[in-house]
This record gives C-alpha cells, structure tokens and sequence, in this order.
C-alpha cells in the first residue's frame, strides 16, 4: 500500500476536498436532470465536470454518460485556447466541436470559468446531448452525410456570457439553426445554471479552507487517482495482447467489414493502448475524432476497475497511439455524428483484452446502441406541428465468467440512458408502440448466456411528410461471444409497407426513407455474446430459460444440444430428455467444426428457401448475408468465420 | 378507561415496544429479541412489559414483514396479466443499473418471473379511447390458466389504464367472479399515474405484498382482539402515516417499508415543541444514518423510491437519505492512501475493536473512545470498551501508515465521517435552496448526539436538538402519527389554457375518494384535514415541482407564481418568457388522532455540577472536561462545552465553545456560538 506524499493536505483536510469535489458534480447532475428541456438530456445523456485551471478533469458526475468521460478535458482546453487572455469573471462558454475533443454536434458543453479574487482558479462544465442541432435530418444524424456539412451546427468556442451579460444574439444564433429553439435555449439556461452551483460550492470551499489550499487538493486528487490505477496496473502482469473488432462496412463499398484494432501493452505501472491498423474513415457518419476513441479506451478500462474514480489522474497513467486519418481518428470535415459506433467497437475491444488479463471479470462483447428517427408533420393535432421521434432500445450485455450476461441493459455507450416510457411517447406522437417486449433467442449461447435483447414495433398513425432513419451497426458484425461461447443476433430493422406481403429489411443503418400512415415497423437489439461452450451449459438452466420463453424449445436443441418434453401447456412446464440430450450434445460436438467451412453459397441458399433462418447461418455456420434478401457477403462471411474460430472455435473439445 | 398508547416497532435485530401512559406521559420502552414469527415478539414484549391491551386506545405498528417478504422474494404465487406485447415492462424498467460501471453487479431480479406474466389483447389510447375492449372468450381462457396455476394474487396492468382503467376494471371483476378468493389489485386503481413502468412496478408491489400483510394484519388484529384491545391496529406506511387494514388491497404497496418514516416524524415533531419548523433529523445508529427534513413543519416526500433498484413504488414517500456512516463504520486507508471511512461496518459482531470480541479494524467508536468522547463503558456499564485495543487498531490501521499520532489519526477518522454526512445531508436538503441557518438539527439514534455537533458546525446550522431518549427516538415517531392517505390524477394542461373550474372538479372528485377512505377507517369529518397541491413544471421540462394551492381553486396565477419562487429558491432562477404547464393535482389526506402529551417540567436555571471530569480531545488540544449523567440533568440546567453528557442509550458531546441548556421537555438544547460560517 502506498501513502501520499509527505507535504501534502492533511488526510482530513484532503478527504474531505476529494469528496466534496464528487458531491459538487452530483449537484449539477441534480440540477440539470431537474430543469432541462431536451428528452435526451433528461433520460441521462448528459455529463457534468469540474475542472482545474488548466482544464484537468478534477471530478466527475457518478452518472455519468461513459462516451462523454475522456472529452471534457479537451474541450474545456480548446477554450483556453481559443480565448486565451479574454476569459473574464462573468463569462460563459459554449462548444459541440467534436474536431477539438469533443464527440459530436449533438453533444453541447456549457464552461464556467470560476474566479477567485480575479485569479481563475477553476472551471466547471455542463454538458448535455440535444435534441436537434440542425443538419440534414431530425435528430441530427444522417448516415448518408459524409462530412459535417449535412451533420447539424458545428459549435467552436463562443461566449454566450461576456462579463455577466447574457450574449443573446448568439444564444439565438444557435438555438435558431435548430428544429426546437424553444428547448435548446431551455438546455442552455439549465445546464448554466448547474455550472453557477459548482462555481458557488468552490467559493464557499475557498473561503472555508483557503483558496491555496483547494488548489492544492486539485494536484492531489488527481495524483491520488493516478496512485490507485498505477497500484492496479502493477498487480497485472506485464505483456502485450491485441485484439480486433469491426464495423459492418463502408457504405461506399461493396461490402466486408471494418477492422478496429488495439494492441494493449501492460509495462509495469503503465499501459500503452496502440490502435495501428485500424481502418481508414468511411464514407458516412461513424468515424469517431481522437476525443471519443480517448473516451472509448477509458470507458472500456475503467469497466474493469469499477471503484477507482475517474479524474486526469487516470490520463497519466496510458498512452494512446492513433494513426492520422483512420475511422478512429477522424479530423474535420469528417463526418462523426455516429462516433457511437467505432467508440462502442473500442470499448469491445478493450473489454475482449481485459478479459484475457483479468479472466475473473470477463466479459463478452454486448449489444450494439441503436437510435430511430422519425420526423414530419403530426397530423393529428390542428396546427400540424412538425415532430421528431427519437428512440432507442436497450439490449443484452455479454456472458460473464460464472454468470449470464445483463439482460436489457442500456449500452456500454451509456448505462446511466434511461428507457423512455411509452406512455410518454404514445401522448407525444402519432407513432403508435404495438409491442415492446424481451426477444426470444436474442442472447449469445454459451455455458453462460448474454444478457437479453429487446424487440419493439410501431405504426405510423397520423403522419405526414415523415421520415424514418435508422442508426445501429452489427447486422453483419454480429455481436460475438467469447471462450467458445456462440454470437447473439443481428441487429436491423424491417418495415412492412401498406399493399406489401412481407417485411423489407432496410439494415441497421438507413436514413431519410419515407414512410405512410399505416406502415408499421419492428427492430430488436441483440442480446450479449455467450461465453463459455454452450454444450457445456447446464440443462435445467435451459429448461429455465426455455419455461421462461428466454430461449425457444428449438434452439435449446439447436444451441446447447438440449431436447425438452412439454409436461404441461397451460403451466408452461418441461422436462429433460436425458438420452436424447446426450445424443444430440454428441452430434453437434461432432459436427460444429465443419459446419463452419460448408460451402455458404448453399447456406445462403437454403436461408432464401427459409430452410435455414437467421441463427442458423450465424450461429452454426458462420455465414452473413443480406437478411432480407438473402444474397451472400462473401467477404464478410470469410471475415466473421474467421473470428468465430478464434472467439468461439478454437474453445471446444 | 383507556389510557396507554402502544407503538411496536419491529427491526431485524429488536422489537421496540414503546409505550406512553396518557395520564402522566411517561414513556416506557421494552426491547425483545425479534421473532421468526414477528407476532410471537409482539405478544411477549407486551406481556413483558405488563400492558393490558384494554387499557391500550391507539395500537401503531412499523413492522419489516413486507420489507423481508420482497428482499427474499418470500411472496406468494403472482400473476401480471398485462397488455399483449408488453410482457416484460418490470422486466426491462429503465434499463439502467444502479451501480454504471460493475459489469458484474447485477440488478435485482422483478418480483414477477417471466413465466408468470399473461398477456390478453386489448388496447386504450393515450387519450383515453377504448380502442378495444376484452374479448370474453380470451377472458374466459386466461381464467382457466389462472385456476388450473392456482396464483394467490393478480396485478392487471394495461397501457394507457390511468387515463381509462375501463378494460383493467372489467377484467378484475370478470376473474374475481371466477376467482374468488384470489387478491386482485389494478395499475390503475393502485396507482392512476401515466408512465407504464412506475405504474405496473408499484401495482405489481402492491399485489404481492397484499396477502402477505393482509394475513399478518388480520392475525396480529385477532390476537390483540382476543386480548381486549378494541380499535384498529394502525400500520405505519412509507407516506410518513398509518393506515387500518382495511385500505390494504390499494395500499399494501405503502407497507413495502413500514417503518422507515418513523424517525422522521420524531424528528418533525420534536422540532415542533421545541419551536423549530424547519428541522434536520439525523439518526445515526451503529451501520448506517437516516437523514429526513421538515421544512415548514411539512416532511419532505420523494417519488422516486424503491425497496430494491428497478423496482420502484410511486407513492409519495417520505424522503429518507440513508448513509452507510454509523458507530460501527470502519476507517481505512484504500490504494490511493486516501483516508476513507465507511461504508463497511464492523456490525454488532465482531463490532468495534474496543469491544474486545475480535475486531481489529479501527471504527468510528473506537476513534470517539480514543478522543475520551466515549467513557469506558456502553449502556451504562453493560458493555465495557478497552480502550487499548481501539488505540492499538488505530495506530496500525491508520496512524503509522499516515505518520501521525494516534490521536491526531482518530480525530482524522471522526472528521472524515463527519463530513461524509455533512456531504449528504447537503445533498437532500441546503442544495434544494433551503438555508442552514433556519434549521435545527435533531441528533439522535445511538450514536447521532456523539456527532450532531459537530455536523451542525459544519453545515452552519445554529442549534442542535437531543432528545431525552435519543436510542428510541424512532419508535416514538410512531405513537405520533396520523391517518394518510395520497391521492392524485394525471392532468397535463398548459396553465394559460388551463380552467380553474375544471381544475376545482378535478380536486373535490379526490377530495371525495379521500372522505370516504377516511371515513372507512373511523375518522370523524371534522378529524380530516385535506391539503391539495399541484405539481408544475415549464412547459418542455420533464419534472415537475409540487406547489400547495388553497381549497377552493380559483386563482390560476397564484398556482403559477407559487411555482416560480420555488423554482427560483431550488434552482435559482426562473425563465421569463417560457409558458408553465400543470402535470399532476395531488391530495393529502390526513385524519387527525388525537395526540400523547409528552411530560414537562417548569425550568429551573442552574448550573450542575459535573458527575466527573475526563480529558477530552477537540481540535488537536486537551480539553479538562465535565461528564454528567443525564438522569441527573433537569429542565432549566445550563451546560458549558466542553462537557459529555452519558444516558444509558447514548452519550452527548458539547464541544468548547458551545452552550447547552435542558428545555422543559428535558431536550438537550445546543447553541452553537462561534460557528463557521464558511
């Protein structure tokens, strides 16, 4: 165990600061979840920050939003840098630039500079996620744009504050280039208003314990933090892992998937994170900035030291290495609206090399976020108002060592992003839910199963000039398991068209289709990657599952070899068929190493003649395809076999 | 003639019997071991304590029967019969965790298994349209399953129900015909709120929890019947009141932690005699501290609160901070070298090191013992403390990796607990806008008055109340309650189109539900006080804040302004030009019982003399400093810090510089002079 250094703060004095810095940040969270206006920002996309002089990370909101945790640092230097000498008691900040730090458009940072006797000693920070920010779309996002241009208003740092005068030609500037000015100014005034409490708390601490003495436990907190994590990094062993997950592909492509790769090297008290190899940026929207892939490697990290804090301290600890120009490594005017996407994949990545250096707490990958949007004119209402449905789904987390995954669950993006009711959106929107429930089958089979997914459908009611648009990912790099344990589903939607027999498959990522009234529309999450062999799970656990319609009797024998016999309908009981369990337990052992080399032409075949479904083709042969039509990704098939035979394959007897 | 008032209040560990004679209010308290059978400890406490339950007119009762049933998942065989294709709303709640980054904590599971979730089809719309009514055959099928499954308890939860609960009501008689014997409860009926999840997660509360405290309600009712008490058994709820058991089948959700409001409503009411209406109550026991808060003699309620995460139950509820600092919590030094104290707690066994049963980790008794705060002895000799034992903890736990003195490690120790509470106890109420200075803060548990000072000090919060029996202070709050019933509908209307007629309706249809709920349980008209207020918000914003109008409504701008200063005094500012919109009308509905007198006595200034002397540690310096023992302190002594009073139940410390007095309700009262005002 190490102690602090000998000069510092007197332990009290210094626990006292430390907790009182937490207590400022949960403060504002209070506040901003109390006043804010945007939806977004209520269920809990927001983040709160206070900051030193020279815009360290001091403290963070304990509910944070994980994608905001490494930017708030960046984005309050990039003010600095952009203001310098002109940062005056009385102003207040703004910036989205998701090109100095930040993660996208959408993502809006409040920064109060907190003065004491005319000295800035501190910062503070109130970021949130708005609704709109303008751009091509409702919501903001549109997987087609490429740059920025069609992506929404990019913010670089202004005052909307210049010496306690309220700039409200600027406020209004932005606010006007957006489709809810109402709200945004609303945000605005709310999340200033969180920053003011961590500006009078900071002051009342100054004049309580010396203002010498608060910058002082500013250094120590963040040493203390930088302490802990390099105690945790020594008790690893030294070594290098690497690992690589995907993007399902470049629009611009033909097809094949998108590598993202990180070598973690553990040297002693430090870790070095190297994304060399990566792909460069694609054609749409889900190209991520250096700011977020920052945020994605601390995410993923700190998923493994739950306890430890998260401040600057924890900065110090690892280096990043990011070639220039790659999906991870976007600079302007790169469009990274969906910076979700390759963050989502990091922090998978990072959770696939902490697990092989820290198996007690492995974890397979987790679902894929996803976020629908819909727009137009709500014709149910007399004045026609122009509305924006903006929804997402929670879904399954991976299979853990000794436990299944979390069932429906918000994403690694953001645990903290609440559901939204359905009640609520039923009074706001002539989008009606049909049905929101558990998906059967969603979770990743394996000794311990993923977490599961989620299904939801709606119907247009009363629309007019409505859009719908679609942002998700892993339809093709379909979320996988780990230590032989089996992928969950691919994630996509399906709209049923009026006059239309069956469903079309429009992909996990679409925008601006134009939909009807009565058209209807059903999309799922997937559920977590298996962990562990699936033969190996225990069969009553199966029975389980299967009496609770978690897993259907079908793929309790196709996935863990399991046959059931109903006992009774209407209690929804089974029973075990021991000889049969064993017989079929043999026969895929037997058989699953070469289903994975079987010609997938004729997979893909025999998926059109609906002979084979969905989990078939990736959970027992590997094989990808468009999953409406049916045409093979050779591709990509080639690329997901092989990562099922090193994820999954290479673990069974 | 009856005159004994009877508050049982049963905890894990103890069953408190609090017993106040109406004649000369003197309060007597029995404590037993609890019981597997909780009503077994009720009934040998009673006895122990010599009661005849025909002297005994007002029988309260808190009681961890519904608490343990949920935790243990120890409930009886429920349905959820819910809207078809939405199965799994507890299920999914809102998809958060309450700890964000622990991937391998997980949530507790729903009360319901999947397997027991049946769906039928029907549909409401948001606007209160019966789109499509149930279909009797599917009825009669779902009725079939149900029997042949044999549920002890169904909760009907359909969409849409709170704004028409036509569908859910006719399918409860519909099955209820079928079923007899089965406990039925609606979303609606239970809770007639819109938000599917709140509203199905407190209806599926309700329904699991009904044929538990139903049955223990009705037992423990016959038992005291057969044993001459006359009245209603009166079953603290979480609303801050008491309930009969006749308004279990809509409110057995209430019962989810009967008990917990105990010691705020101590807390509100000896605020109230000793003239303070705005009171912190700081109950500090030997795990964990119960913070609450009365602001203008009214408890603060909370709807955000759950027994376990993802479950919540949407009553108002009174608003309890619960901190893992007691007694008992350890300090420790984690990976970073910070000092940090709590929330682990060495417990009752092996409890603090100076217990000398096997505790070596340092707690916060030990450091109070260290500092001389604490004598050598615990419930008045009944527990001796080695104080060398908590001096060696101490010194290897804590002082010699911080290089520091032992004293100086425990006094560091106490500070860090100290302000850990200050902490929160900010949180809930000086960060909502409320200024310390106008508060007083009640010290009590066994182990607040150690520490109510110095908190106070902290907080600049002028005085500090300890009660005469601070260890049973909680049980007390419960012979002091009222009969309460919360009320409320949905009503989302923007207030310049809203109409003050409408809204007056609205308010005497609850005020009628409320009447005759009271009445059903005895409550005399002329006993009932109903207060209605209204919850606003600016139009866009998703919360809302509860604003108290008067009875009649007419003034639709006194509502609004009513919602701008408090916006303003919680949030600090207000939006000029941005519209404001009601969302909820709430009714509190309270049957007064009439209340115990507690004892006075005319104050007698003197200035005792102390019982002893002992060294006492404050700030780094040794103070010489007066001990008394309690029962030797009379109303009207004047006290100077610094000095440490002793009771049997708990010990009081008066730091140098501040002033105490005893009141004529034998309170210690404590000045606080030269205060930081930081």
């Amino acid at each position: 165990m190490s102690v602090r250094g000998e000069k510092g703060l007197d332990p009290v004095t210094f626990e006292v600061l430390r907790n009182a810095f937490v207590s400022i940040v949960d403060q504002m969270a209070e506040q901003v979840r109390r006043t804010c206006y945007s939806f977004v920002v209520y269920n809990r996309d927001f983040s709160n920050s206070l900051l030193d002089a020279e815009g360290n990370t001091l403290a963070q909101g304990k509910q944070d939003l994980s994608a905001h945790v490494g930017t708030l640092h960046y984005k309050c230097k990039a003010v600095m840098k952009e203001f310098g000498e002109d940062i005056e008691p009385g102003d207040v900040f703004l910036i989205n630039d998701p090109y100095a730090g930040g993660t996208h458009f959408s993502d809006n940072s409040i920064l109060l500079p907190i003065f004491f006797d005319e000295e800035l000693i501190a910062w503070s920070q109130a970021n949130g996620h708005w609704a709109d920010m303008g751009g091509s779309v409702p919501g903001s996002f549109d997987v087609s744009a490429a740059d920025m241009f069609k992506e929404g208003l990019r913010v670089t740092p202004v005052k909307i504050w210049r010496r306690g005068e309220y700039c409200s030609d600027v406020a209004k500037l932005i606010a006007n280039n957006t489709r809810d000015p109402n709200a945004i100014l609303g945000d605005m005034e709310a999340q200033t208003q969180a920053a003011r409490i961590a500006e009078r708390e900071l002051l009342r601490l100054c004049a309580k314990y010396s203002v010498s003495t608060v910058k002082r436990a500013f250094q120590e907190v963040q040493d203390y933090v930088e302490r802990a994590i390099r105690h945790r990094l020594r008790e690893l062993p030294n070594g290098s892992w690497s690992t690589t997950d995907y993007l399902d592909r470049d629009p611009s492509e033909k097809e094949g998937l998108i590598p993202i790769k990180i070598k973690l090297t553990i040297e002693d008290d430090r870790a070095i994170f190297d994304l060399t190899g990566s792909h460069s940026t694609i054609k749409t929207i889900y190209n991520s900035a250096y700011g977020a892939t920052f945020s994605g490697v601390i995410s993923g990290m700190k998923t493994f030291f739950p306890e430890v804090p998260l401040n600057a301290g924890v900065y110090r600890t690892l280096s990043i290495v990011v070639p220039d120009d790659t999906i991870v490594s976007a600079r302007w005017p790169v469009a990274v609206s969906g910076f979700v996407m390759p963050f989502e994949k990091i922090m998978n990545a990072t959770f696939a090399l902490f697990s092989k250096i820290m198996p007690e707490k492995a974890l397979a990958c987790a679902f894929n976020i996803e976020y629908l949007q819909t727009g137009g004119y709500d014709i149910s209402r007399q004045a026609k108002p122009f509305f924006m449905y903006y929804d997402w789904l929670a879904g399954g987390w991976g299979g853990r060592n000794g436990k299944d995954g979390l069932s429906v669950t918000a994403s690694p993006f953001g645990v903290g992003l609440m559901a939204q009711p359905i009640e609520g959106q039923d009074r706001l929107y002539p989008v009606r839910t049909d049905s929101f429930e558990i998906s059967t089958d969603s979770a990743g089979p394996g000794k311990w199963r993923g977490g599961l997914g989620l299904e939801k459908s709606g119907t247009f009611i009363e629309v007019e000039q409505c859009v719908l648009s679609y942002l998700c990912d892993r339809e093709r790099a379909v979320v996988w398991g780990i230590e032989g344990g089996l992928p969950a589903k691919p994630h996509g939607l399906w709209l049923q068209r009026n006059g239309s027999s069956e469903e079309d498959f429009l992909g996990a990522a679409f925008s601006d289709v134009p939909v009807s009234n009565g058209e209807s529309f059903r999309r799922g999450t997937s559920g977590g990657g298996g962990y562990g062999d699936p033969l190996k799970r225990d069969p009553i656990a199966v029975m389980e599952d299967v009496e609770d319609e978690y897993v259907s009797l079908e793929r309790a024998a196709k996935d863990y070899g399991v046959v059931l016999e109903l006992v009774d309908k209407d209690k929804a009981t089974y029973k075990i068929n021991e000889k049969a369990t064993k017989v079929e337990r043999q026969r895929i052992a037997k058989n699953r190493k070469d289903w994975l080399n079987e010609e997938p032409l004729e997979i893909a075949k025999k998926y059109r003649e609906k002979k084979l479904d969905m989990y078939d083709l990736i959970r027992q042969y590997g094989v990808i395809c468009d999953w409406g039509t049916g045409e093979l990704f050779e591709d990509t098939t080639a690329e997901f076999r092989k990562l099922l035979k090193e994820r999954a394959m290479q673990y069974w007897d | 003639m009856t005159h004994l008032r009877v508050a049982v209040d049963i905890g894990g560990t103890f069953t408190d019997i609090c017993i106040l004679d109406d004649r000369d209010g003197s309060l007597e308290i029995t404590k037993i071991p609890s019981t597997t059978d909780p009503i077994d400890a009720v009934l040998e406490g009673l006895d122990k304590a010599g009661v005849k339950l025909e002297d005994v007119s007002l029988f309260s009762h808190g009681t961890t029967v519904a608490t343990n049933a949920l935790i243990e998942r120890n409930l009886p065989h429920t349905a959820l019969v819910t809207t078809e294709g939405f199965r799994d709303i507890i299920e999914i709640g809102n998809a958060t965790k309450e700890d964000l980054w622990d991937a391998y904590k997980d949530n507790p599971s729903a009360y319901i298994r999947r397997r027991d979730r049946l769906t039928i089809s029907e549909c409401v719309l948001a606007d209160g349209k019966l789109e499509k009514p149930v279909n009797e055959s599917q009825a009669q099928e779902l009725a079939r399953v149900l029997k042949k499954r044999d549920y002890k308890a169904i909760a009907i939860c359909f969409m849409n129900s709170y704004a028409n609960p036509a569908n859910e009501l006719w399918l409860k008689e519909y099955l209820q015909n079928l079923l007899p014997s089965v406990a039925i409860s609606t979303s609606a009926e239970v809770l007639p709120e819109i938000f599917e999840h709140e509203r199905f997660s407190t209806a599926v509360v309700n329904a699991v929890l009904r044929p538990v405290v139903g049955h223990y309600a009705v037992r423990l009712q016959s038992n005291l019947k057969s044993r001459g008490y006359q009245s209603d058994v009166l079953l603290l709820h979480s609303g801050g009141g008491v309930m009969t058991p006749k308004t279990i089948d809509f409110q057995a959700a209430r019962l989810a932690s009967s008990g917990i409001a105990a010691g705020a409503i101590a807390n509100k009411y000896i605020g109230e005699i000793c003239g303070y209406p705005n009171v912190l109550g700081v109950d500090m026991g030997g795990t964990s501290t119960d913070v609450s808060m009365t602001f203008e003699s009214t408890m603060t309620t909370t709807r955000d609160w759950y027994i376990e995460y993802g479950q919540p139950i949407s009553f108002p509820s009174i608003d309890i901070k619960t901190i893992g600092a007691g007694g008992g919590s350890i300090a420790w030094l984690d990976e970073g070298g910070a000092l940090r104290n709590g929330p682990h707690s060495a417990g009752s066994n092996p409890g603090p090191a100076c217990y000398g049963l096997g505790g070596d980790e340092p707690t916060n008794t030990d450091a109070n013992l260290v500092l001389g705060r604490l004598g050598n002895d615990l419930v008045g000799g009944g527990l001796a403390l080695d104080v060398s034992l908590a001096v060696r903890a101490i010194e290897s736990k804590i002082a010699e990796p911080l290089g520091m003195d032992v004293q100086t490690a425990a006094e560091a120790i106490i500070n860090v607990a100290n302000a850990n509470m200050a902490d929160a106890i900010r949180l809930v109420s000086i960060s909502k806008g409320y200024d310390p200075r106008d508060f007083a803060l009640v010290a009590f548990g066994g182990a607040g008055a150690l520490h109510g000072v110095a908190l106070a000090q902290e907080l600049s919060v002028p005085t500090v109340i300890v009660p005469p029996h601070p260890g049973v202070t909680s049980a007390l709050g419960c012979l002091l309650v009222d009969i309460r019933h919360d009320l409320l509908t949905t009503l989302v209307v923007e207030t310049s189109k809203a109409d003050p007629k409408m809204i007056e309706e609205e308010f005497v249809k609850l005020e009628k539900e409320a009447i005759s709920r009271l009445s059903t349980e005895g409550v005399e008209r002329i006993d009932m006080v109903l207060k209605r207020s209204i919850d606003m918000r600016y139009a866009g914003q998703w919360r809302s804040l509860n604003v108290s109008v008067s009875q009649p409504f007419t003034s639709i701008d006194d509502a609004v302004n009513g919602f701008l200063a408090q916006h303003m005094r919680e949030y600090k500012y207000v939006r000029d030009e941005a519209s404001v919109e009601i969302f909820r009308l709430n009714l509190s509905a309270v049957g007064i019982t009439p209340k115990a007198e507690l004892p006075q006595s005319a104050p007698n200034p003197i200035t005792p003399k102390p019982d002893a002397f002992r060294d006492v540690i404050f700030a780094g310096k040794t103070y010489p400093t007066s001990i008394f023992k309690r029962q030797n302190l009379s109303s009207g002594a004047q006290i100077n810090g610094p000095a440490v009073v002793h009771q049997l139940d708990s010990t009081t410390v008066i730091p140098p510089d501040a002033v105490a007095s005893i009141d004529k309700f034998e309170n210690i009262v404590i000045n606080i002079q030269r205060q930081d005002r930081g």
